[in-house]
């Protein structure tokens, strides 16, 4: 390589490498903005302030859901098998939304501990297999490489 | 493992009837996205060709114009 | 090995070269398509949790993927018009902009359909679904950069740099699913075990998917890449002869 060549791509990387930091460090502190989720356990640990617009994610526990028929409203505890919430929700569940699938719920924590939901997303986990797959692996009880959200 | 999933004509257009606007709408716009780059390409070499014919003989008419006319 | 780099970098050879190409490329579309689509559309088992909406993902994620693999080939496309002035990688860095544009727009069409689904919300803004936007404002961005300057040379470098900074948002799509709590799932971990998560069954006819939206990515990038060299090589002598030669057009 000519070396005006050399210069001129060391300059383009040293560029590039400033930028690019530049960017990543403004993404990195966009990312607080981005609708990210808390856990329980960071609701448990006080990270969330009352009243404040914020996204929980977890899992749906077993035997929680509790639905009440006059209002159409839902009530169910979100865990990660740390920590639990519980939420209130009323309005249309997604389709996935069933016992030990996982959720993202939107809205805010109110003052007695519990989340007033004004949206529930399920959230999918990343295992594709048909129903007789499922079974089978059901029947051997082999659930090895399986996150939490994929057990039922 | 190779088994069809469907048992008839209408059943495979219904997807299972709950998401079948969901399912067709993919394949569309898939379809569409594939058709688009492909012609667009085609299109834009063939006006370029049209282009260059057109300025070559207009280039060669007026040549032979100045010809004449000396 | 320098020779055969500037004999490449010559956009006749180039031209003459993908002239041999472009039949056997379509063939292999082809195929890998119909075998793709077919397999995707009537083999594919239904999903224990989705249903038949399974077969979206045999859309989204090549197109998806693909639309990843636009950007550092036109930031490495960038580097080399920087560095070496080579006229065939301007024209290739050129080509791939709209149509990592269509990709990436189509992923997120996709994304959309199938979220609107699975999620209940054909939007959110997570750290996947916002990396992935910017990615296409970032296409948009280029394509406007290089309209919005009218000298050919200084266009070819402004879209160069900014490709080489904008690869930086690739990686940040590719790990936000783990850097971060996202609506979106995690990449799946293929298995070779039929019976386990995600099995040969689900994963193989991706791969056929995959290859085949390769193919065609391919085949696209090539023709615009000659149609942009017959477009600035007009006044050269070969492309005069290639028009007088092409009679049916």
């Amino acid at each position: 390589m000519k070396p005006h060549r050399r210069k001129k791509l060391g300059i383009i990387i040293f560029i590039a490498a400033g930028l690019g930091t530049a960017i990543g460090l403004s993404l990195f502190a966009l990312s607080n903005n981005i609708d990210l989720f808390f856990t329980p356990t960071q609701v448990a640990a006080g990270e969330v302030t009352p009243g404040q617009r914020i996204r929980v994610g977890g899992m749906v526990k077993e035997g929680s859901v509790e639905h009440d028929q006059d209002i159409l409203e839902v009530s169910f505890i979100t865990t990660d098998y740390n920590h639990d919430v519980r939420v209130h929700y009323a309005g249309i569940l997604p389709d996935l939304f069933r016992e030990g699938q996982g959720i993202v719920a939107e809205g805010s924590m109110s003052p007695d501990g519990t989340f007033i939901a004004s949206r529930v997303l399920a959230k999918h986990d990343e295992n594709y297999m048909s129903v007789e797959v499922k079974a089978a692996l059901d029947a051997a009880g082999n659930t090895t490489g399986m996150p939490p959200g994929a057990m039922r | 493992m190779f088994e069809f999933q469907f048992s008839s004509l209408s059943e495979f257009l219904q997807m299972g009837g709950v998401y079948t606007f969901h399912i067709w709408a993919v394949y569309l716009l898939f379809a569409v996205f594939i058709s688009y780059n492909l012609l667009q390409p085609r299109m834009v070499r063939r006006h370029f060709l049209l282009e260059q014919k057109r300025r070559a003989a207009r280039d060669e008419e007026l040549s032979s114009k100045t010809k004449t006319q000396n | 090995m320098w020779l055969w780099f500037a004999k490449l970098g010559s956009p006749r050879w180039f031209y003459e070269l993908s002239d041999k190409w472009l039949p056997w490329l379509y063939v292999s579309m082809l195929i890998l398509m119909s075998v793709g689509l077919f397999w995707a559309l009537l083999i594919v088992p239904e999903d224990y949790q989705q249903g038949q909406t399974i077969r979206i993902m045999y859309i989204h994620v090549p197109v998806a993927s693909i639309s990843l693999a636009c950007f550092p080939l036109m930031a490495v496309a960038g580097t080399i018009t920087l560095v070496w002035k080579m006229k065939l990688a301007d024209m290739v860095a050129q080509s791939v902009a709209p149509i990592g544009a269509w990709f990436t727009g189509l992923a997120l069409a996709t994304g959309a359909i199938w979220g609107d689904q699975i999620w209940g919300t054909w939007w959110a803004w997570d750290a996947r679904l916002t990396s992935l936007l910017i990615q296409f404002f970032l296409f948009i961005g280029v394509i406007a950069l290089r309209s919005a300057i009218d000298s050919p040379d200084a266009a070819a470098k402004a879209c160069a740099v900014l490709a080489i900074v904008g690869a930086i948002n690739v990686p940040i799509i590719k790990y936000s699913v783990e850097w971060w709590n996202t609506l979106h799932q995690p990449a799946s971990n293929f298995s070779i075990d039929p019976v386990a998560p995600n099995p040969p069954e689900v994963w193989v006819p991706l791969l056929v998917m995959i290859s085949a939206v390769y193919v065609f990515f391919a085949i696209a990038l090539i023709l615009r890449t000659r149609n942009e060299i017959l477009q600035r090589e007009r006044r050269s002598q070969w492309v005069i002869d290639l028009v007088t030669r092409e009679k049916n057009v």
